[in-house]
């Protein structure tokens, strides 16, 4: 063990740790990154750390917090030690996420169609018709290549065997993938040697199969379809990514103001007058898109946009009332949904999932509050959950409460232990962390995912919340040939 | 190119050049101060006010300070934060245009912008006051490497072109005022002989005046030692070849209209050409006697008039082509910087802050 680690605690015992295995040993394929911080000074680890935060500062790698008064930018945090994957691993996360995502785009299909899963009673028809994100407007309209969910990002935890689970899945305007990549450019400035020492997958090519499966999407007959990025704006915490997105497809970076419609096409506004659009890879919730027939109050939208879309002059990336999907009370008929339509089992598991509209679980949700995490069935980022074991006696009648009125529109699931990754805390200490993966499957003409994803770190001790906007980080993760 | 985004580009680069021009002017001041110091204390207000009545609006300084002296002025033009004009303003908004186009601009160019701006978050007025010469070097260095990495990474397109209309627009403006607010003090009172005017102070004046444009070396070269007010008019309006002159500026902005428009000399074909067109030709026609004829404080004044019209018309022909009426709302907190105006503002930004997944 090095003196970086001299005090680490991976408490092999309750957690899977990634690197060190039950023996207490490195496994394998994280030898050669142990004797190479094995080798490093904490003076060496510091200045490696400027580096990288120069890095990011100097590209303007930042988020914003909303609601915190403190400055609206902050770098995101990084943390130097790399989580390797090895290959066989990978590929049973592959196989199961292009399972997963095949399935869930048959089942969108379907309910904006047919509605056979319904009809054969396998999900209760109100649970997915008075979902929030259901979008009865859609219901016959058949997008390009029947294809609803282009870009999508679903987060795998470990449990404490070490069996990769899906948490959710992200199927509306999922982010973080610009840090997959910046990641992986840091990495090689901090750690080139390392890095040499590794057959790590690249994952540059993102960019390119982003724009190639866009521009497949395209419902018009060009050799070069036009494709902008659409943003909320500069204010949105995410709008490095749309920004960085954009430049590196070489595609236009666009916010609601600059496209109008005009006899339901679609155009820029541009100093030289109007410029047909085909494809818009929006990062703009469905309720912004259009004033005309979502929010009227919508200043971020285009009105007239849904009508092109209709009309099928346009495509959207992902197609619009995708977000029933990705509802945290449907996600717990997902392996129902891969079965029904695959006649498959389930390659990745979900985690157990309680439903409060169902009277039985709601009974024993309220009775193992502390046991469990709730979850409203909308929400992203972090925002409006509860984590029993580490809530006030409080806070958790607060959420009863909530959950009765509203059962719908909550989840629990059981405190899963995530696996733990040494991370830095400060520069001479490694802590065992917890984090997630999300790996970032496209769909054009068929699904592929780029080998590695984002991994996100609770950097705070023993938190369990990964999330950026809560205290989180990240890691480059490789996917490594062996 | 999209019309927010050549909008962004003009803004960001006048802003730039604003933040530039105004620590060339209290840099100046400060040289000044310190030549002067035999006959005057540094906190003179006549020489501090005339920087306010360049740069801003005297009636907003005397909102926020009792008096005019190099303390305060310095803190209203570098670090105010409520004065739209200061350093830190002009660099944070032509940081936020830039965040909005980041995609359209060289990363290079970002990376000195932001780095300008990092860096202005982190100076203290202490260390402005203890070492003024260092912080007002720096920044106008910051702006010349920006322009450098401008040229030498960013496409000869039609961005660049606004980057370009932008930068020399603040340029003629500025200049026009600084020599007004100067011609001001120092013109010769009436029944003066010219001679008797070329005393010491006003000479040391007046190459501040050059010095706070880099023209004192320029104007040697042309009109040897020869320092007397209507050289001094004749090089830094009318000169042809001077970069910072204002013929010079509103020749180099009318230029990169017409790579624009395909407009060329006596052929416009819109109203901003027209407007930069007969600008040009006034000045290429006109002589310092001329100028003295009008009267310089009427001459200097209309070309300031005629910036705001090309501005205005630049506006309606290339950024406001079918843009929607935008309410301004109220800007909330966490918010360094308050509206940016022409251009870019802080509309719907609760909307922006939506959740992303």
């Amino acid at each position: 063990m090095t003196r970086l680690f001299e005090h680490y605690d991976a408490c092999t015992d309750r957690f899977f740790d990634e690197v060190i295995a039950k023996n207490g040993v490195p496994r394998q394929h994280y030898d050669k990154m142990m004797r190479r911080f094995a080798q490093l000074s904490v003076d060496d680890i510091h200045a490696r750390r400027q580096l990288v935060n120069i890095f990011f500062r100097n590209q303007g790698i930042t988020f914003t917090v909303y609601g915190v008064d403190e400055g609206i930018e902050r770098i995101f945090p990084f943390d130097l030690i790399p989580r390797i994957i090895p290959a066989p691993e990978w590929e049973c996360i592959e196989r199961g996420l292009l399972q997963r995502i095949t399935a869930l785009n048959e089942f969108l299909s379907d309910i904006y169609h047919d509605q056979k899963i319904l009809k054969d009673k396998i999900i209760p028809a109100d649970l997915v018709l008075g979902s929030k994100h259901f979008c009865r407007e859609f219901v016959g309209v058949r997008p390009p290549l029947g294809v609803y969910i282009h870009v999508t990002g679903s987060d795998l935890i470990r449990d404490a065997d070490g069996r990769y689970m899906v948490l959710e899945d992200n199927l509306r305007t999922p982010s973080g993938v610009s840090y997959m990549l910046q990641n992986r450019q840091a990495m090689k400035r901090a750690f080139p040697v390392l890095f040499d020492r590794y057959k790590v997958r690249p994952v540059d090519s993102y960019p390119q199969q982003l724009l190639r499966t866009l521009q497949e999407i395209s419902p018009t007959q060009k050799a070069d379809p036009k494709v902008v990025v659409l943003t909320p704006g500069i204010y949105n915490s995410a709008y490095f990514e749309h920004s960085f997105l954009a430049q590196q497809m070489g595609v236009q970076l666009t916010e609601g103001r600059d496209l109008v419609v005009n006899n339901n096409k679609v155009y820029t506004r541009t100093t030289r007058g109007l410029q047909r659009v085909d494809v818009i890879y929006r990062r703009l919730d469905d309720d912004f898109l259009d004033p005309l027939v979502f929010r009227p109050d919508s200043k971020l939208g285009v009105a007239g946009l849904i009508n092109a879309y209709r009309k099928g002059n346009v495509a959207l990336a992902n197609a619009i009332g995708t977000g029933v999907a990705d509802d945290k009370v449907i996600y717990s008929f997902v392996p129902d949904i891969i079965r029904y339509y695959l006649g498959e089992d389930p390659i990745l598991k979900n985690v157990e999932t309680w439903l409060p509209s169902n009277p039985k679980h709601l009974k024993y949700i309220l009775e193992n509050l502390d046991k469990l995490v709730v979850k409203a069935a909308n929400e992203s980022g972090g925002y409006g959950m509860l984590v029993g074991p580490h809530a006030t006696q409080e806070e958790r009648e607060k959420f009863a409460e909530m959950i009765v009125a509203n059962p719908r529109n909550y989840i629990a699931q059981p405190t899963i232990s995530l696996s733990r990754h040494p991370s830095f805390i400060g520069d001479s200490e490694v802590a065992a962390c917890h984090i997630d993966l999300r790996p970032y499957v496209l769909y054009g003409k068929s699904p592929s995912i780029v080998p590695g994803g984002l991994t996100r770190v609770a950097l705070k001790k023993g938190s369990l919340v990964v999330n950026s906007s809560q205290g989180g980080g990240s890691k480059d993760t490789w996917v490594i040939d062996i | 190119m999209l019309s927010r985004v050549a909008e962004s580009l003009f803004w960001m680069s006048r802003y730039f050049e604003r933040a530039e021009n105004t620590a060339r002017f209290l840099d100046v001041n400060f040289n000044l101060m310190l030549d002067l110091n035999s006959i005057t204390t540094v906190d003179h207000p006549n020489y501090w006010s005339p920087l306010i009545m360049v740069m801003s609006d005297p009636e907003d300084f005397r909102a926020h300070y009792s008096e005019y002296n190099a303390h305060n002025v310095t803190d209203y033009l570098v670090f105010n934060r409520q004065n739209s004009s200061s350093i830190i303003s002009s660099i944070g908004m032509a940081r936020e245009n830039a965040r909005s186009i980041i995609e359209s601009i060289s990363s290079e160019m970002w990376e000195q912008l932001n780095n300008l701006y990092h860096f202005l978050q982190s100076v203290t007025p202490q260390q402005v006051h203890n070492d003024p010469y260092s912080f007002y070097k720096e920044i106008k260095n910051a702006s010349h490497l920006f322009q450098g990495i401008t040229d030498n990474t960013f496409s000869r397109n039609e961005g660049w072109d606004f980057v370009q209309i932008g930068k020399y627009l603040e340029r003629a403006d500025n200049a026009a005022r600084l020599i007004d607010v100067k011609y001001h003090m120092l013109m010769p009172k009436r029944g003066q002989n010219l001679d008797l005017v070329k005393n010491s102070v006003d000479i040391i004046q007046w190459m501040a005046v050059l010095k706070s444009c880099s023209a004192l070396e320029a104007f040697r070269k042309v009109y040897l030692s020869k320092i007397d007010p209507d050289n001094i008019l004749r090089f830094l309006i009318l000169d042809r070849t001077f970069p910072r002159s204002i013929t010079f500026s509103i020749c180099a902005a009318q230029e990169a209209l017409w790579r624009i428009s395909g407009s060329s000399l006596h052929r416009y074909t819109n109203n901003v050409d027209r407007l930069i067109g007969k600008m040009d030709a006034e000045l290429s026609y006109t002589t310092v006697d001329d100028i003295h004829l009008q009267g310089v404080h009427d001459f200097l004044e209309d070309i300031q008039k005629g910036v705001i019209k090309v501005g205005e018309q630049l506006h309606l022909l290339y950024f406001a082509y079918h843009t929607p009426k935008i309410e301004p709302i109220d800007v909330t907190e966490g918010l360094t910087f308050t509206g940016i105006t022409g251009g870019r503002a802080n509309w719907s930004q609760s909307q922006q802050q939506q959740q992303q997944q």
